[in-house]
């Protein structure tokens, strides 16, 4: 017990910390909101000089207020819940607008991740099994998959699945035109459809790490003294690989899982600039093009919570799988 | 490559089973027009990116872009594209008193809300009178009283002499419904999720991603708009647009897409309209008085880049070809022919007049210097020119600038930021160079433009915010006293007297360079409708973002056979 409430005081601390950095990060860039606003509502159509007062008393912005006083505002802000007001997306709620695209993000990339993982691995484990089998042949080519830039190999992949042949969409979350959002077989199932071709981009992405990863372990295992001893004791070849194995040579796994798990809602920005999905990355696109301080500090604070949510998980789970961790040295 | 195909399209409610292999095998299957016999649907891209957040607030200024022209409709239309009078819309005559503190409107007869209600001269009274009690509103600075005298009649009762607040009073402002606003708790940000306006559609459901207008039925113009349904969608970039424009996804964007004459070649489909109004420009910091600093305060070094750029070579290397000639003095050559006093005036050199550019130099004491690049008092020629990274040609034109200029001995440093830093730097005078461009006002009437970038009024020192107004700190007291007499009347005689002595000021101070007016490209399919604005026939200004001349296109345009 000791252990956990050790753990999650250094989270505490963590959390606060990140915080602060959410809080000054977004105001040393250049602009301010008003101005910002103007000169898109310039682009767009007429702008008298008055425009400007009116958008300042629209957006609230007094900038003349001292910098502690913000901060002081924020932090109880972030402790009650209350995200602030979007300046991009005015007048919605941060929290509205965090909401309506997080679960999209959480859903292609949180879930290819986990594909991408449990695939890996489990490949993986087998390679390292069965080392010179097929398996050992498919490494190369994941791993070449992977040293491929990200947004290029996507840019590739829509264009012979979306263009050429047309077999997946090219962009979206879901079929717009036939489909409305609900708990309906339509719309799940264009979801569905809609975000194979993302998932399939970041599963062949991100594959060839685990296995590699997961082979190297699995062969640096298997020659343990242990595993000669289960061998020696007549085990069954497959418990063997699962449990005496496999067990020990995913540990390094678990904990990079943790790290991607993490930066799943940070990294989804490329995804979903390239299948223009509608999730929490291209939020944060336009809020720091618009110097949205509140929604900006929304989403980084989402991002926080997620990694540092991520490895508290995966230090508990460790505690679990892996005893020593837990013991003092 | 074969991208023409019909939009992949599903009917709701064919999928039985919810397994996930059915289900992506109903989703390839197309079935164009199943279910909607007879229904017309285009869909419009109008630059929105990512997230849509509802927002029906003709008031609001983050308000989505149909709200205005397509939901609501203003009182008369101003058309950009075209030197015409404005188009009454909700109302059909308007008058000035003499001293232009009286705006008498007439009102439309036989216009109803989309809910059945009758329009009627109170609820225009309620609109100005809201946004003139609401000061976070009132974005057009707008302080008037407004009466309905009659059934028909409005009179705006202004504080000052106003015949400038003429096009945002009568074209830029949405006209609500009083039955409906009169309870609305917070005007401010209220997002008047099902909207009652007068405009020829209403809004049938939304989506962050997508939302769908449908025909107002009750809608004053007979036997208008032909068009059933619209939908607007959210893409990423205009490359994810070009990829939905070619398979047929999307019916109606604005975007500069390369390659266009063998894209127009390759898809019958497809048109386009190229409505050029807004005039690329190099925005220089010409005022030392007010902080300005570097070469460019000098008159004669703005003069010199005036006449030492290539403007043919820049078009094809930068514009696509499709840029059209500007004028120096900032308003369309075309378009605003009759506003322009000095016919020499009219159009800028299309070639690079080196000798021209090298004379003037000369003249002003810039000598040129062992490398090349001209000096003066130990001050070398050189100037930084700022753009936005990803504006593609706008670099592309820096580039090309950097080398012509050379030839006259100026040094051109082009610069790529962030559009927040490029901005910012601009609205605080803290630049040397900088592209932007210059057009696009509530009327066509050059007050707007010369008041707003050349009257010192809309400046400050350098270091304070000159946003959305006029960056080059330029200030010159007999612009501002022509500014202030061309606004104080309706004259228009009187106006072009005054515009000639601002335009013969500008052109020789030129704090603002101008290059050519961009190109406006917007491309159609006429696969699902037909009677786009086209090049012969510019009848709005056709750019899938500009909000009031959306309507009229949405209302003109009609079902493809």
């Amino acid at each position: 017990m000791r252990y956990v409430l050790q753990k999650i005081v250094f989270y505490i601390v963590a959390f606060w910390a990140a915080l602060t950095l959410n809080f000054v990060l977004p105001r040393l860039m250049p602009g301010n909101p008003v101005d910002i606003m103007l000169s898109k509502l310039a682009q767009r159509g007429p702008v008298t000089p008055e425009t400007r007062q009116a958008i300042e008393l629209l957006l609230g912005t007094d900038s003349q207020q001292p910098i502690l006083d913000q901060y002081v505002q924020y932090m109880g802000q972030v402790l009650t819940g209350n995200l602030g007001i979007s300046v991009t997306f005015f007048p919605a709620p941060v929290s509205q607008v965090i909401s309506q695209t997080l679960p999209w993000t959480i859903g292609l990339i949180g879930i290819s991740t986990v594909i991408s993982f449990l695939l890996g691995v489990g490949l993986g484990q087998l390679a390292g099994w069965k080392r010179g089998s097929w398996l050992d042949n498919v490494i190369p080519v994941t791993t070449m998959f992977q040293s491929v830039p990200y947004f290029w190999l996507a840019l590739i992949l829509v264009f012979l699945l979306g263009s050429v042949w047309q077999i997946f969409p090219i962009n979206g979350g879901y079929d717009v035109w036939e489909t409305s959002p609900g708990w309906n077989a339509g719309f799940i199932g264009s979801v569905i459809y809609h975000g194979t071709l993302p998932a399939l981009t970041i599963v062949l992405s991100s594959i060839g790490g685990w296995m590699l990863g997961m082979r190297n372990m699995m062969v640096s295992t298997l020659s343990e003294d242990y595993i000669v001893t289960a061998e020696a004791k007549g085990l069954r070849p497959r418990r063997i690989m699962t449990t005496y194995a496999a067990r020990n040579a995913v540990l390094p796994s678990v904990a990079g899982f943790a790290i991607s798990l993490g930066f799943v809602v940070a990294g989804s920005i490329v995804t979903e600039a390239v299948f223009s999905y509608p999730g929490i990355g291209s939020a944060l696109l336009q809020a720091v093009g618009s110097n949205d301080y509140a929604l900006m500090q929304g989403i980084f604070l989402v991002i926080t919570l997620s990694v540092l949510g991520a490895n508290l998980l995966v230090d508990l789970l460790y505690s679990l799988i892996d005893p020593r961790t837990r013991a003092r040295a | 490559m074969s991208l023409k195909s019909p939009r992949r399209r599903r009917t709701v409610g064919v999928v039985g089973s919810l397994a996930a292999a059915a289900l992506l095998l109903s989703a390839c299957s197309s079935s164009p027009e199943s279910g909607e016999a007879g229904e017309s649907t285009i869909t419009v891209f109008n630059g929105s990116t990512g997230t849509i957040t509802e927002n029906f607030n003709p008031f609001s200024s983050t308000a989505l872009q149909p709200t205005n022209g397509v939901v609501f409709e203003s009182l008369y239309w101003y058309n950009a594209a075209q030197d015409e009078d404005p188009v009454p819309v909700l109302a059909t005559a308007f008058e000035w008193n003499e001293e232009g503190t009286e705006l008498t409107i007439t009102t439309r007869e036989g216009v109803t809300w989309s809910d059945g209600e009758d329009f009627t001269a109170e609820d225009v009274a309620f609109t100005f009178n809201l946004v003139a009690e609401t000061p976070e509103l009132n974005t057009t600075g707008l302080s008037a009283v407004a009466e309905a005298t009659d059934e028909n009649t409005v009179v705006l009762t202004f504080e000052e002499q106003s015949f400038m607040q003429e096009p945002s009073v009568l074209g830029n402002r949405g006209i609500v419904p009083e039955h409906i606003w009169k309870d609305v708790a917070d005007p401010i940000t209220e997002v008047n999720s099902s909207p009652v306006g007068t405009g020829p559609y209403t809004v049938e459901s939304f989506s962050p991603q997508s939302y769908l207008l449908t025909k107002n039925e009750n809608y004053w113009e007979e036997g208008k708009p032909a068009i059933d349904q619209v939908r607007y969608i959210s893409l990423e970039n205009a490359d994810s647009a070009s990829a939905a424009l070619l398979a047929g996804d999307i019916d109606w964007m604005s975007s500069f897409l390369p390659g266009l004459e063998q894209l127009l070649a390759d898809n019958e489909q497809l048109s386009y309209v190229n409505t050029p109004a807004l005039t690329t420009s190099i925005f220089t910091c010409s005022n030392p008085e007010l902080g300005c600093e570097g070469p460019q305060t000098d008159a004669a070094v703005r003069q010199a880049l005036y006449y030492g750029i290539d403007r043919e070579q820049l078009n094809n290397l930068a514009g696509g070809g499709f840029a059209s000639p500007a004028s120096p003095t900032m308003i369309l050559p075309e378009r605003d022919a009759r506003w322009i006093g000095d016919s020499a005036n009219s159009e800028v050199p299309s070639g690079a007049e080196v000798d021209q550019a090298e004379q003037i130099l000369e003249d002003a004491g810039w000598t040129e210097g062992s490398d090349g690049i001209r000096e003066k008092d130990g001050e070398r020629l050189s100037l930084t020119i700022q753009t936005v990274s990803g504006w593609s040609d706008y670099i592309s034109l820096n580039d090309a600038m950097t080398q012509q200029l050379a030839e006259i001995g100026v040094e051109l440093n082009p610069v790529q930021l962030s559009w927040n830093e490029w901005n910012n730097n601009q609205t605080l005078g803290q630049f040397q160079l900088s592209l932007d461009s210059i057009g696009l006002q509530p009327s066509n009437n050059p007050y707007f433009t010369y008041n707003r970038w050349y009257a010192s009024t809309q400046t400050v020192p350098v270091g304070e915010s000159a946003s959305a107004g006029n960056a080059a700190r330029y200030s010159n007291p007999i612009v501002d006293e022509a500014v202030l007499t061309a606004g104080a009347t309706s004259d228009e005689a009187v106006q072009a007297e005054q515009y000639a002595i601002i335009q013969g000021e500008i052109v020789r101070d030129m704090p603002y360079i101008p290059i050519y007016v961009n190109s406006m490209l917007t491309e159609f399919s006429t696969e699902n409708a037909v009677g786009w604005p086209s090049n012969d026939d510019p009848y709005a200004l056709a750019a899938a973002w500009k909000s009031w001349d959306n309507g009229v296109i949405l209302k003109t345009i009609t079902p493809a056979e």
